[in-house]
């Protein structure tokens, strides 16, 4: 193992300049952050656990789910020390047990007595700000770097009042306000994690995410344009009827397909560069350089990829996304990484993470 | 004895300190980097250490008592050390390793899907339709009929007579059908659709004029409104609304994290496997169009001559030819002909 000094070569990155902080200073150290898992490696580990878990009818699971997340963390090295994940499958088995009988009371209570569904789903709303909160805290808690645990101190007040609260606004102002939401979420989460002691630190962002989701948005409605056009000329061709008709259409959703696929990458990888790129742990600093082009050149060949493969390319594809998602990180510190305080640890239970899982929560992040 | 390089941390902060590791007897001895084992950092029992169960080549993780910890990559150091650590884990690990037990997990898994594709997921669909109420049922055929009338079709434009003419052997086909299904015949003109038909969920049948405008035979129509009936009798469009949510759901548990990363794409093997669902239904509500035309005397040839009319209909005869029988959500045509045949 190296236990070599993060290397101070000055690199200037590329990338959506606007998004980057100031250079780097002088006594900054760079540290890249490395990712050292193979697809190859992955791929046995991932068919084995998921055959393991429809052979034990989904019981084994928390299990498949630890083992996964293990190998990648411990293969997400920076400064040449890799993260740890400590989280106890028995405690994810029992949180998705308990998750499944909700969904199960859900469905049934459906079934018997219609009434109680929209209740249901306004207990649901109510609880989202919670599940959020405690599946942030399971998961911080249960990672570590260098022997020190990472943190959430949000509770359920602050995570109702961002979640729900700003999340009223984005519907009364007809989604208007959804980059706003977005950006306070974001700082919300980083604000409120912390690495031991250390305090992540991110400031408001509404007005950059702003001009991200509207860029999006116009290439979005750019390629809508065109392709509504390309169909009607496809459609209006000699022959017409239904196989024009289809093929018009058929150009049209591919057209649509592939402006997706761009907006979804420009938005990942601009929110991911803006909110690393200003966030701060005490004096350490982030460069994010993703890159919109080749992102959404990866997620092409990744669903090409899968899609020919019948599923089999999964592993694959999620390793090399992730790997360049970490090559496209460096940490900049002043003091080296040593300084670090611990924190007093508090064990969180998963039931939040679980429930969240099972009705497909997207949070986002 | 074992030796091995390792970063101790002592739980604190995130200070790092590079140390020699030996395994003596049942004691752990840590010494500085230069490995003077006389003058230890530390020195615990064995079995006060906590190793972590090994996936794969990832970093080892060896907690020590009080909160310290050793990180290293010394797999073989450390299996040696600590044989007994997470036994059943370490069975998985041996699973693993493998590309003999990769290959079965593949064979486990396409068996799996395939079982719950032809088989799990229509029996799944089945039960579940049966537990739906016909009037949640009839609800969804009204919001498809608003839906239809909305984009695609206007009042019919036949006349009075002609109607009632239809109407009469609609009454034909659904006589005495004690089932529950509240039927009854919708007429519409859907230039845009051709000549075609539709079961809703709940009872509702939609005939175009240009369907009734192509049968040489009234007879040929209540074949069509026999098989339509099938569709509804057997809950078809309910069934097909459940397993393409089932699937959904399956292609999501197998997928996991990869939904997030290929996104729209995930719905594509969806629509192909529902493609082939559709086709079982339409053979299922031909064979019972059969079964009920012999019950009301109509003879089965009527069904073979508005089938051979149909596929020789308009631009769909080319898509509807053998070649993209896989795709089509109908059988090819010559098929079902040869299938009424046989049936006379």
């Amino acid at each position: 193992m190296e236990l070599g000094q993060g290397d101070t070569v000055l690199a200037k990155p590329t990338g959506e300049l606007e998004e980057l902080p100031s250079e780097q200073a002088a006594g900054e150290q760079r540290y890249p952050v490395r990712f050292t898992a193979t697809g190859e490696e992955y791929f046995r580990i991932w068919i084995v656990n998921l055959a393991l878990t429809v052979v034990t009818l989904g019981i084994y699971s928390a299990w498949a789910k630890v083992r996964k997340k293990r190998y990648f963390y411990g293969h997400t090295l920076i400064d040449g020390e890799a993260f740890e994940y400590r989280a106890n499958p028995i405690a994810i088995l029992k949180g998705r047990l308990i998750a499944f009988a909700l969904l199960a009371l859900y469905s049934l209570s459906g079934e018997l007595v219609p009434l109680l569904q929209p209740l249901f789903m306004v207990a649901l709303a109510v609880a989202v700000p919670w599940l959020l909160a405690r599946s942030l805290a399971f998961n911080a808690v249960n990672s570590a770097y260098r022997n020190v645990q990472f943190h959430f101190h949000g509770g359920y007040a602050e995570a109702l009042r961002v979640v729900i609260g700003n999340g009223l606004l984005v519907v009364v102002s007809l989604g208007l306000m959804y980059p706003y939401w977005k950006a306070r979420l974001a700082r919300f989460i980083a604000n409120q994690h912390s690495y031991g002691q250390t305090r992540f630190e991110l400031p408001g962002l509404a007005a950059e995410f702003y001009r991200v989701y509207l860029k999006a948005g116009a290439l979005l409605f750019g390629y809508a344009v065109l392709g509504m056009l390309a169909m009607v000329a496809a459609a209006s061709g000699d022959r017409g009827g239904m196989v024009a008709l289809t093929t018009g259409v058929i150009v049209f959703v591919l057209a649509g397909s592939l402006a997706y696929l761009l907006a979804f990458a420009s938005v990942r990888a601009r929110i991911t560069n803006l909110t690393w790129n200003h966030a701060r742990l005490g004096s350490v600093r982030f460069v994010s350089t993703l890159h919109t082009g080749r992102l959404a050149w990866l997620y092409f060949t990744n669903i090409v990829a899968i899609l020919a493969t019948l599923g089999l390319a999964i592993p694959w594809a999620l390793v090399r996304t992730m790997r360049y998602r970490c090559e496209q990180t460096t940490l900049l510190a002043e003091q080296g990484l040593d300084r670090f305080l611990a924190a007093e640890s508090a064990q969180v239970g998963p039931t939040g993470e679980a429930v969240g899982e099972l009705f497909n929560i997207d949070f986002g992040l | 004895m074992t030796e091995f390089d390792a970063t101790y941390y002592d739980g604190k902060t995130s200070a790092r300190t590079a140390v020699r590791v030996r395994g003596c007897g049942h004691r752990l001895r840590i010494a500085g980097a230069d490995g003077n084992f006389d003058a230890p950092l530390a020195d615990v029992a064995l079995d006060e250490v906590r190793a972590d169960a090994r996936v794969g080549s990832a970093r080892r993780f060896l907690g020590l008592p009080g909160g310290a910890q050793l990180q290293t990559d010394d797999h073989d150091a450390v299996a040696a050390l600590f044989p007994q650590a997470a036994p059943w884990q370490a069975r998985i690990l041996g699973l693993e390793r493998r590309w003999s037990y990769a290959l079965a997990a593949i064979a486990i898994l396409a068996a799996f899907t395939w079982w719950c594709a032809v088989y799990g997921l229509p029996v799944a669909a089945r039960l579940g339709a049966m537990a739906v109420p016909l009037t949640v049922e009839s609800k969804l055929g009204e919001q498809a009929l608003y839906a239809l009338d909305k984009s695609f079709c206007e009042p019919s434009a036949l006349g009075e007579g002609r109607r009632s003419e239809v109407q009469k052997q609609f009454e034909r086909v659904t006589a005495g059908l004690k089932d529950g299904f509240l039927y009854r015949l919708e007429l519409r003109s859907c230039p845009r659709i051709g000549p075609n038909a539709l079961a809703l969920p709940g009872g509702a049948v939609v005939m175009t004029d240009d369907l009734v405008r192509l049968a040489t035979d009234d007879a040929q129509l209540a074949a069509v409104l026999a098989h339509e009936i099938g569709h509804v009798r057997q809950r078809h469009g309910l069934r097909l609304g459940l397993q393409g949510a089932g699937l959904a759901a399956l292609i999501a548990a197998l997928a996991g994290d990869a939904v997030s990363l290929t996104g729209l794409a995930m719905s594509l093997p969806t629509v192909l496997l529902q493609a082939g669902y559709s086709r079982g239904f339409e053979r299922e509500a031909d064979q019972y169009a059969l079964e009920r035309m012999s019950e009301i005397g109509v003879p089965a040839r009527h069904f073979a001559d508005i089938m051979a009319l149909l596929s020789k209909q308009g631009p769909e005869a080319g898509l509807r030819g053998e070649a993209l029988d896989y795709l089509s959500t109908h059988p090819a045509a010559s098929e079902r002909v040869e299938e009424a045949m046989k049936a006379r």
